[in-house]
C-alpha cells in the first residue's frame, strides 16, 4: 500500500486513478502470457501499485521492486553484481547514464522492441542527451529540473526573477541549496555552459570557469543556511520555516504545494538545467524479454504516467497525462514558456572533465 | 549521601529523561497529523497514518525480517564475541595485540566502506544477498562490541573463585559453565541489547546484502525519498510498540521458565 | 526489552544453584563430568597448557582472519589501485596516489581532524550528561526500581537513527517545539536558529551515544560496593573527596569502555551529522561517502580515505586505553 492511499485527503483522487487504469483498455493482452519474473530497482512509488497488480494479473511475469533511495547506491551495487546483476530495469536519471555506460553496466535500449515508444513525449524521447554512442539507453518516465522554490508568504514573486535573491543580504541565512548543483547553475547564471561540454576541447578554460563558480560560492558562505542533499531535507527546512527560500527540484517542491504549503517555484531569468529519470535495461540482465515487456506496459497510458506524476511531484513525460491531473497538481507541475525558454537539459558528455573539477570545488567549498 | 544531593542527581535524571523522551514524544504524536509532511503547526489530525501501517503488510513483514535478523546475527555475535573475549582478556601469548586490534576492526570501518566491502568480499565467498549475507554482515559487524563489553566484565572476575573451582577438579569446561558464564550473564545480556539495536537500526549494510525483501530502515529510507511524511512516524512507533511488546514477552516468558 | 532484568535474575539464580550443590554433585554438570565421552574429549583437549591454549584460540583466530580481516584486505587493496571496479578493457595498476590525495591537499585534513575533535567532545559531552545519571540508577534508586527506570532510558534507542533525527528537526527548528514554547511564555520574539549549527549536531549525536556510554557505566557503578563509601565518609572524608578518590577511580574501567564505544561509533555517524549540520560543520564520513555517491570511479579514494580514518581513530582509542590503564594502575597503587 502507498501512502497516498491512506491519507483521506489524498484517497479519492488515487483510488479514481487507480480505477481508471483497471478500466482502461486492456492493452496487455497482447503480451505472451509468458510467466516468470521482472527485477526492478527503483525509488518508492515510481512503479504504481495498481499497475503492477494488473501487469502481474495479465502477464503473470513477477515484478519484483528494490526500493532504493539514490543513484550512487544503484550504481555501487551494480558495480558489485556485475557482470551477472540479479537486476533487469534500474532507475537511472539521463546525466548519469555515462557512468553506467562507461562501466558497462547498461544494454542499449532496442525501441524497435517497444511499440508504445511513441507514448512519449518527442521532447523527452528524442532530446539531444538521450543518445550516446548512436545508441538510445533507457526509456524516459519522469521529469525534473532544477527550481527556485520560495515561501509565499514571505518572500515575493518579484523578488524571485534571478538567482541572485539566493545570495542577498536580505535574506542571510534562510537559504538552502544542493552545492553541486548550484555549482552547474552558477556556470549558467555567469554566461558558461554549465554542462561544461563546450570546453571538452580547453581543460585550462574549463578549470578557470569551476575556480571562478567556486570562489563566488566561497564569498556567498556566510549567508546560507544549510548546504543539503536530499529532498525531504528541503521539505523539512520549508515546514520548519528554517528558511524562506531555496534551491530545490521540483518533485519535492511540488508535493510541498500539493499538501497545502503556502510554497510557489519559478525558473529565474538565467535559466536552469532539467533532467530525466529513465527506465533503463542492466548489461547482461536475467530477464531481458519480460523486462520489454514491462517497460512496453508502462508505457503504455497517460494514466500510469500521472500515477508516477502524483506519487513523486516530478513532471511525467507522457504524452497527455496532465489530463489526468487535479488543479492544484497541474499549477504545480507546469511552468510558463517564459521560464520554460531558458531551461537546458543536463549533458552527460563532459561528467568526466566537470565532476572532476566540480567535485573538489565542493570539497574546497564545505572546508571554507 | 546527602539529601540534597539526592535531590539533585534525581532532577538530572529527570531531565535526562525528558531529553531523551522528548523527541519521541513528537515522533509519535507527528503519526497523527493530516498532513503529507509533519512538523508544526498541527491544523488537523488523523488516525489514518496509524491504521494504515497496521493494515500495511509490507511494513509489517518488513518489521518481521528486521527482527529475525537481528536476533539470529545477535546469537551469532554473543556465542563469538565472548569467545574472544575469554581468550583475550588476562592472558598473554605472542600476537595477542594483534588479535584483539582484528577483534575491534569491524567498528572502525566506517559503515558505507565495510558494506560495500562486504558486498565484494560476500560474492568471492559465493554468498548470495539475501537474508544470510545481512546475517552474516550484522553478526560480524557486532563482534567487537560484544567482545568490548564482556572483556570489561571479566576482568573484574575474582580469579579466587576460578582457581577454587579448579582446586574441586573442575575441568576448565565446567569451570566456564559454572563459574565464568553466569558471571559474565549481566555483560552478555547488555552487549546483546547493543547487538539488537545495531542490527535493527542498520540501513547501509542490510542495503547492499540484501535482496528484494527490505528490511525495516530500508523500508523507511526509500519511503524518505518522497518526504518525512507522519506515515514514517506512524511506522516507527508501531514498530517500537511492537518490539516492546516482544521484549516484555520474552521477559516474561524467561521468568517462567527460570521458576519451572 | 527486559533483557537487564533477565540477567540479574538468571545470575544470581545460577549462584545460588552453585553454592547449594557441590561442584560435582548430582546436577547436569556433575553428571557431564563424569560422561567417559566427555572425559575422553576433555582430556584429549586440556592434555597440555599448550593443546588447551590452541583449542581455545582456534575459533577465535579463524573468525577474525576470516571475517574481520577479509573485507578490510580487500577495502586496502581497493585502495592501492588506480580503477576500481575495473570497467572493461582497462587495466588495473598499483599505485598510492589516493593516500597522497589526502597528504597533498589540505581542504581534506579539516573535515579529518573536526571529525576527531567533535567525536572526542560529543564523547566528553555524553559522560559528564550520562554519569550523574548512572550514579543516581545505580546508587540512589532501589534495586527492585533500578531495572524499570534503566528500561525507560533504552526506549528511545529502538527508534531508528533516521526517524529520530527527523525529530530532533521538529524539536529544534524556527517552528519547532522549542521555539513555540519559548514564545508561548514570552521569552522571544522571534525563533532561535537552533538548526544547521555544531549545536544541534551535537544534540542529535549524544541523544544517539548516550546508551552506549550509559549501559557501561552503570554497569561499572552497580557494582562498586557501598560500604567502601561509608568507610571513606567514617574517614572523614567529603563528598567531593570521596567521588574523586573512591567512586571514580573504581569506575575508570566503565568510563573507559563507554568512551572507546562512543568514540568510536562518533567517528562513524554519517546520516546525523550530514542532516543537523550546518554548511561548516562537514565530517569526514561524509567526505568518504562522497567518493562513493558522486562519482563511482573514486572507489579508490573513499578507501584510501577510509583507511586514513581507520588507523587514526584506531591510534587514538589505542593512547587513550593505555591512559586509562595507567590511570588505574597508579591508583590502586
Amino acid at each position: 500500500m502507498t501512502k497516498q492511499t491512506f491519507s483521506r485527503r489524498r484517497f479519492l483522487g488515487t483510488a479514481a486513478a487507480g480505477a481508471t487504469v483497471l478500466a482502461s483498455p486492456v492493452y496487455l493482452r497482447r503480451a505472451n502470457a509468458s510467466g516468470g519474473e521482472v527485477n526492478i530497482w527503483t525509488y518508492n512509488d515510481f512503479v504504481p501499485k495498481a499497475f503492477k497488480e494488473q501487469f502481474e494479473a495479465e502477464t503473470g511475469i513477477k515484478v519484483n521492486v528494490r526500493l532504493v533511495d539514490d543513484q550512487g547506491k544503484q550504481f555501487n551495487l551494480l558495480a558489485a553484481e556485475a557482470p551477472n546483476p540479479s537486476v533487469d530495469i534500474m532507475t537511472v536519471a539521463g546525466h548519469r547514464f555515462l557512468q553506467f555506460i562507461d562501466s558497462d553496466l547498461l544494454a542499449p535500449l532496442d525501441t524497435d522492441r517497444l511499440s508504445n515508444w511513441g507514448n512519449i513525449n518527442p521532447t523527452f524521447s528524442e532530446s539531444d542527451w538521450s543518445t550516446i554512442n548512436g545508441h538510445k539507453w533507457g526509456a524516459p518516465i519522469l521529469s525534473g529540473m532544477e527550481v527556485l522554490a520560495y515561501n509565499t508568504e514571505l518572500v515575493s514573486p518579484d523578488e524571485v526573477k534571478s538567482w541572485d535573491v539566493l545570495f542577498s543580504e536580505k535574506y542571510k541565512g534562510q537559504t538552502a541549496y544542493v552545492i553541486q548543483d548550484m555549482m552547474s547553475i552558477i556556470m549558467l547564471k555567469m554566461g558558461y555552459d554549465g554542462n561544461m561540454v563546450e570546453y571538452l576541447g580547453d581543460p585550462d578554460k574549463a578549470a578557470a570557469i569551476v575556480d571562478e563558480a567556486k570562489e563566488f560560492l566561497i564569498e556567498k558562505k556566510p549567508l546560507v543556511r544549510k548546504y543539503y542533499d536530499g529532498g525531504a531535507e528541503v521539505q523539512q527546512m520549508f515546514v520548519n520555516q528554517d528558511i524562506a527560500l531555496a534551491h530545490s527540484w521540483n518533485g519535492p517542491a511540488a508535493a510541498l504545494i500539493n499538501d497545502g504549503f503556502p510554497l510557489a517555484m519559478t525558473i529565474p531569468q538565467e535559466g536552469s538545467y532539467g533532467f530525466v529519470y529513465t527506465y533503463n535495461i542492466a548489461n547482461n540482465a536475467p530477464n531481458p524479454d519480460n523486462a520489454y515487456t514491462f517497460l512496453n506496459a508502462i508505457l503504455a497510458s497517460p494514466e500510469i504516467g500521472a500515477a508516477m506524476t502524483k506519487a513523486s511531484g516530478f513532471i511525467s513525460t507522457y504524452k497527455g497525462a496532465a489530463d489526468y491531473l487535479s488543479d492544484l497538481e497541474k499549477q504545480s507541475t507546469s511552468f510558463t514558456d517564459e521560464e520554460l525558454a531558458n531551461l537546458k537539459f543536463f549533458r552527460a558528455e563532459a561528467n568526466e572533465m566537470k565532476y572532476g573539477l566540480v567535485d573538489p570545488a565542493v570539497e574546497a567549498i564545505k572546508a571554507a | 549521601m546527602t539529601r540534597g544531593n539526592r535531590i539533585f542527581l534525581s532532577c538530572i535524571y529527570w531531565a535526562f529523561v525528558l531529553y531523551v523522551f522528548v523527541p519521541l514524544i513528537l515522533m509519535v504524536l507527528m503519526g497523527f497529523k493530516d498532513s503529507k509532511f509533519i512538523g508544526f503547526p498541527i491544523r488537523s489530525w488523523t488516525l489514518d497514518w496509524y491504521t494504515g501501517v497496521l493494515g500495511n503488510t509490507e511494513v509489517l513483514s518488513a518489521f518481521g525480517y528486521s527482527v529475525a535478523i537481528a536476533v539470529l546475527s545477535t546469537l551469532i555475535s554473543v556465542a563469538v564475541g565472548t569467545w574472544i573475549a575469554v581468550l583475550l582478556e588476562g592472558r598473554k601469548f605472542f600476537g595477542r595485540t594483534a588479535v584483539f586490534g582484528l577483534t575491534v576492526l569491524p567498528a572502525l570501518v566506517p559503515g558505507i566502506i565495510s558494506a560495500i566491502a562486504f558486498r565484494i568480499y560476500a560474492r568471492w565467498l559465493g554468498i548470495e544477498p539475501g537474508m544470510g549475507a545481512i546475517i552474516w554482515a550484522h553478526a560480524v559487524h557486532n563482534v567487537p562490541f560484544v567482545a568490548l563489553v564482556v572483556m570489561a566484565r571479566l576482568s573484574t572476575l575474582p580469579k579466587s573463585q576460578i582457581e577454587a573451582a579448579r582446586d574441586l577438579g573442575a575441568d576448565p569446561v565446567i569451570t566456564f559453565m559454572r563459574i565464568t558464564l553466569p558471571y559474565l550473564v549481566p555483560a552478555i545480556l547488555g552487549a546483546s541489547i547493543f547487538c539488537l539495536l545495531l542490527s535493527f537500526d542498520d540501513f547501509v549494510r542490510s542495503f547492499f546484502l540484501g535482496g528484494y525483501d527490505p528490511t525495516l530502515p530500508v523500508l523507511i529510507f526509500a519511503k524518505l525519498k518522497s518526504g518525512m511524511s507522519p506515515e514514517i512516524n506512524a511506522i516507527a512507533t508501531v514498530a517500537l510498540v511492537l518490539t516492546a511488546a516482544i521484549g516484555i514477552w520474552a521477559e516474561r516468558f524467561t521468568r517462567r521458565l527460570n521458576k519451572d | 526489552m527486559g533483557y537487564p532484568d533477565m540477567s540479574d535474575e538468571t545470575a544470581q539464580g545460577a549462584r545460588s544453584n552453585q553454592t547449594k550443590d557441590d561442584l560435582s554433585g548430582q546436577t547436569f554438570w556433575g553428571r557431564l563430568a563424569g560422561w567417559t565421552p566427555y572425559r575422553l574429549l576433555i582430556g584429549l583437549a586440556t592434555a597440555s597448557p599448550r593443546r588447551q591454549f590452541l583449542v581455545l584460540a582456534a575459533l577465535p583466530i579463524v573468525w577474525v582472519l576470516t571475517q574481520h580481516l577479509g573485507p578490510m584486505l580487500q577495502m586496502l587493496r581497493v585502495s592501492l589501485t588506480d580503477a576500481y571496479p575495473v570497467a572493461p578493457g582497462v587495466e588495473q595498476h598499483f599505485t598510492l596516489d589516493n593516500y597522497a590525495r589526502f597528504f597533498g591537499d589540505r581542504i581534506f585534513w579539516q573535515p579529518f581532524f573536526r571529525t576527531l575533535i567533535f567525536a572526542g567532545v560529543f564523547t566528553f559531552c555524553t559522560l559528564i550528561l550520562t554519569y550523574p545519571v548512572a550514579y543516581f540508577l545505580a546508587r540512589h534508586v532501589s534495586r527492585k526500581n533500578q531495572m524499570l527506570f534503566l528500561l525507560l532510558l533504552l526506549v528511545p534507542f529502538w527508534v531508528g537513527e533516521i526517524v529520530r533525527t527527523y525529530a530532533i528537526m521538529i524539536l529544534l527548528g524556527n517552528t519547532g517545539a522549542v521555539n513555540q514554547l519559548l514564545k508561548w511564555i514570552g521569552l522571544i520574539d522571534r525563533p532561535i536558529p537552533f538548526m544547521y549549527t555544531s549545536f544541534s549536531m551535537g544534540v542529535g549525536i549524544v541523544y544517539l551515544t548516550a546508551l552506549y556510554m550509559l549501559l557501561p557505566l552503570y554497569s561499572a557503578l552497580e557494582k562498586l560496593p557501598k560500604s567502601l563509601n561509608e568507610a571513606a565518609a567514617d574517614l572523614g572524608a567529603s563528598a567531593w573527596t570521596r567521588f574523586r578518590r573512591v567512586t571514580l577511580p573504581l569506575t575508570i574501567e566503565g568510563i573507559s569502555s563507554g568512551c572507546t564505544l562512543v568514540f568510536l561509533i562518533s567517528t562513524g555517524f554519517y546520516a546525523t551529522p550530514v542532516l543537523l549540520g550546518g554548511p561548516s560543520t562537514t565530517v569526514f564520513a561524509e567526505t568518504i561517502a562522497g567518493f562513493f555517491h558522486v562519482a563511482g570511479d573514486e572507489w579508490p579514494t573513499g578507501s584510501a580515505f577510509a583507511t586514513i580514518m581507520f588507523f587514526a581513530a584506531l591510534v587514538l582509542t589505542g593512547t587513550f586505553q593505555k591512559l586509562m590503564n595507567a590511570l588505574r594502575k597508579g591508583d590502586s597503587k
